[in-house]
């Protein structure tokens, strides 16, 4: 039960998983930024700027944090375990 | 392989970074808006009295008091970078030793688009002397509305909404107060 739960806070991903949420993280938080930064500038309020970015980031930490299934789809193939040969 | 702390720390570090350049993005956006609104200024009376001050029972100075009408719609200046806006008037005068000396004697706040209207008939709020407590030799005065525009981000802008078309003397000073 115990290590249920630390695997749970642990969160690991594969390393293809950890490839894919960098790029998430990058892209998505630069284009929340721009577009909040035109919803804002375009309606001219700043609540409306930063309302957008915090409601993007939220979403994105939700998409980007936890261990969700697709960041563990490639996990490591590590070689067979050697049976070491008896020495006579 | 990245566990839940890396991805976190990884996210708010990338988090922090945009909204840095966000905020210089707003700050320098401010830089867009020109808007130079001019009202419109008048000192309908200036008067010279002598005086006491509390401080200095002793001494007798003038001071000096000055009615005012200001008109302006300074609405253009609230963008969504303007946080309020700091509006003071200004006696300008050079003083009997030709010193240049700049007087805020009326200011006001104006926190809100729709409190940028203004129609103010008033009197100096501060109190006007000069540091040799006489007006007497002084030559006439101008007097200007000039504005601070506080942004939430950014630089301080100073500008100037109006100006007396010419100078106002100030008049020799009264003996008593008359009603």
């Amino acid at each position: 039960m115990n290590d249920f739960f630390n695997e749970l806070i642990e969160g690991k991903i594969d390393f293809e998983g950890q490839k894919l949420v960098e790029n998430i993280t990058k892209i998505a938080l630069t284009v929340i930024c721009i577009v909040s930064f035109v919803l804002g500038f375009g309606l001219q309020s700043l609540k409306v700027t930063f309302g957008a970015l915090s409601l993007g980031s939220l979403v994105v930490f939700l998409v980007v944090v936890p261990q969700w299934p697709a960041y563990t789809r490639h996990p490591v193939q590590w070689l067979p375990v050697k049976q070491p040969t008896k020495l006579s | 392989m990245h566990s839940i702390y890396a991805r976190i720390n990884n996210f708010s570090a990338f988090l922090s970074s945009c909204i840095l350049t966000l905020l210089g993005a707003i700050a320098l956006s401010s830089f867009l808006f020109t808007a130079n609104p001019q009202g419109d200024l008048s000192v309908l009376s200036v008067k010279v009295y002598p005086g006491n001050s509390r401080r200095q029972p002793g001494l007798s100075q003038e001071y000096t008091f000055v009615n005012f009408n200001i008109s302006a719609d300074l609405t253009p200046l609230f963008h969504w970078n303007t946080k309020q806006l700091f509006l003071y008037l200004q006696a300008e005068y050079t003083d009997a030793k030709g010193v240049r000396n700049d007087v805020v004697i009326w200011d006001r706040i104006v926190r809100r688009k729709e409190e940028a209207v203004i129609n103010v008939v008033g009197r100096n709020k501060y109190v006007f002397r000069d540091i040799s407590h006489s007006f007497k030799n002084v030559p006439p005065a101008n007097y200007s509305l000039q504005y601070n525009l506080m942004p939430h981000v950014g630089v301080l802008t100073y500008g100037e909404a109006g100006r007396t078309t010419e100078p106002v003397p100030f008049p020799p000073a009264q003996d008593f107060v008359s009603r």
